[in-house]
């Protein structure tokens, strides 16, 4: 029979898969891992990968300088504390989300890929959940590992290693906190915008105006009204709520003369104040895929 | 096992009812569905997949409740939008691979079935390029693919062949009908062409104003028809005069004879009668009954040939 055959390519025909069929789980992680490389442009053009990576080298460069100045200095220095790290790249995050958000959710929408997910082995609020997931792992990877990185760094140049971690461990926990929270803010913002419409321009700019516009209009509203009462408008900047959580986690208090000192917050208020918006913009987001048209 | 049973199935948006109370049962085969556009079809595609909720009524598919088992029951559902649905830029493969895996399938097994299915829809080199620079029939191609690659139970269809040329067409419909009597795969095909629906299906719906219009096995619907026709080398005329001496009911449409068979013994006269004249029988046909006259007013010979006398 055998050598009869060889040689020829015939069609074997249709087969039908026996093999196991993994439900609604694997149907959720699998958008997920996809989202997650969509975000980096993994698998996609070379030019779907240069915005997301570069932003991210940015978010990694004062993490670089402090482990690059720790190793050459004869002495122990600090000169970028890790509360102080996320205020430093803040615009780089919401930059980030600005470019990152459209593609992940207004893809699909811009595509009309949405009613196939729609139609497979997940639920609608399965496939925001999947979403938010891949975009605060995603921004967990400028966040915590820059973090991880100079804790690392500090610990090498440090007279004893052993020492380091042995005094700062407590850290660990603060990093991976707040870098969870901040990037599950960040992602709740970027996506509840980004879902609105299938537009790139019209979501990358509402990305940023969130951010930026907030930040320069709750700042200004502070400078110029009745302290007492416009320090809550701090609390409605995204940026301000950021710093005022890294203040909280890592027990620090804010330097004298910046807003967030005069505004006087116990810092726990921004760390409450950021987890209430992060549910708000999940739920907000799970209302948006409720009733979209696919 | 009843591959849909709808109950009072409605659908009604602000202004609009578009599906009223819609009882149906199918068994498992090659389904068209017809109607106008707006008629409802879309909206019923999207009702059995949950993509839209209704607004009374239940339905199921495969035993499972529509609404209720969604991710369940599409895990064995595959959908074919009628609009474009694919990312411009990830190749096909990929992009099919990935809708395997978010339908229930390993990622090993999403792969290998991608390939094969690729292969089945006919894209071959193109499939690692980006889906950006694809054409119409590329694209037709590989949302059949991904309709097809987690080797479903049931697929819904929607116009498959919209944006295709002849060629492109007929190669579909050849494939759709295909997956349905070889791949043993249950389809409902939604068309607004009857002749697709002809040549593919084997059980129709239509669906009118969203209401349920008719729900037939095909074989009923192009039953055999008494007209036999009849097509001769030589001068059809002389034919048709010695019938209509003979009492036979003929009217001539171009080349053809058009006769009315009332029994058998009709093919023996006709026989006869050409070999009396000389003539060369070329085409004696039992004529069928085509979906399109049934739509209209299902002329009878008699009737035509009343406005010609």
């Amino acid at each position: 029979m055998a050598d009869r055959t060889a040689g020829t390519i015939y069609d074997v025909g249709y087969q039908r898969y026996e093999g196991v069929r993994l439900g609604r789980r694997h149907a959720i992680w699998a958008l997920y891992v996809h989202s997650l490389r969509g975000v980096f442009g993994i698998g996609r053009s070379l030019s779907s990968k240069v915005g997301p990576m570069g932003l991210a080298v940015i978010a990694f460069i004062p993490a670089v300088f402090q482990l690059g100045l720790a190793s050459i200095a004869p002495v122990e220095v600090e000169v970028i504390r890790p509360e102080g790290y996320y205020h430093m790249i803040e615009v780089v995050l919401a930059v980030f989300c600005a470019v990152v958000a459209p593609e992940l959710v207004g893809r699909d929408q811009r595509t009309q890929t949405l009613s196939l997910y729609f139609s497979r082995a997940l639920r609608r609020q399965d496939y925001a959940l999947a979403k938010f997931a891949a975009l605060v792992t995603a921004m967990l990877v400028i966040t915590l590992i820059p973090q991880v990185i100079m804790f690392i760094g500090n610990a090498l140049a440090a007279n004893n290693f052993f020492d380091y971690v042995r005094d700062e461990w407590a850290d660990l926990p603060s990093i991976l906190g707040s870098a969870v929270l901040l990037s599950s803010l960040v992602a709740g913002i970027g996506l509840v915008i980004a879902s609105q419409t299938p537009r790139r321009a019209y979501s990358t700019v509402g990305i940023l105006a969130a951010f930026i516009l907030t930040s320069i209009i709750a700042g200004t509203i502070f400078e110029v009204a009745d302290k007492d009462v416009a320090r809550f408008a701090l609390l409605l900047s995204p940026f301000h709520v950021v710093e005022g959580l890294a203040l909280w986690f890592f027990d620090a208090s804010a330097d004298p003369g910046t807003q967030l000192a005069e505004a006087d917050f116990r810092g726990v208020a921004y760390a409450i104040d950021a987890a209430l918006a992060a549910l708000l913009m999940l739920a907000l987001l799970l209302r948006r895929y409720r009733r979209i048209s696919p | 096992m009843t591959l849909i049973r709808t109950t009072s199935l409605t659908k009604r948006y602000a202004k609009i009812t578009a599906l009223e109370a819609l009882d149906v049962e199918l068994e498992p085969g090659i389904i068209g569905l017809v109607g106008a556009n707006g008629a409802g079809k879309s909206t019923l595609i999207k009702l059995l997949l949950g993509l839209l909720e209704p607004t009374s009524g239940s339905g199921e598919v495969m035993g499972l409740d529509v609404f209720r088992q969604g991710p369940e029951l599409r895990q064995f559902v595959g959908y074919m939008p009628e609009h474009d649905c694919l990312p411009t830029d990830v190749s096909a493969t990929e992009f099919v691979a990935h809708m395997a895996q978010v339908s229930g399938l390993p990622r090993g097994a999403a792969r290998e079935r991608t390939a094969e299915t690729l292969r089945h829809v006919g894209l071959f080199e193109a499939r690692y390029r980006e889906m950006r620079g694809y054409s119409t029939g590329m694209k037709q191609r590989v949302k059949l693919a991904q309709a097809l690659v987690h080797d479903p139970r049931l697929m819904l269809l929607d116009e498959p062949t919209n944006g295709l040329d002849p060629e492109g067409r007929d190669e579909m419909l050849r494939l759709i009908r295909r997956i349905g009597t070889e791949f043993g795969i249950a389809i409902i095909l939604s068309s607004h062409l009857l002749s697709e629906i002809e040549r593919v299906c084997d059980h129709l719906i239509e669906i009118e104003d969203g209401r349920l219009v008719r729900s037939v096995p095909m074989t009923e619907l192009t039953a055999p028809t008494r007209v036999l026709s009849v097509e001769v080398d030589g001068d059809g005329d002389r034919l048709a005069d010695r019938l209509r001496e003979q009492g036979v009911a003929v009217r001539t449409s171009g080349r053809f004879l058009l006769v009315q068979k009332e029994d058998d013994a009709l093919l023996d006269v006709i026989r006869d009668s050409v070999v009396d004249l000389g003539l060369g029988l070329v085409r004696l046909e039992q004529g069928r009954r085509r979906l399109e006259e049934l739509f209209q007013s299902q002329p009878t010979l008699e009737e035509e040939e009343a406005p010609r006398g």
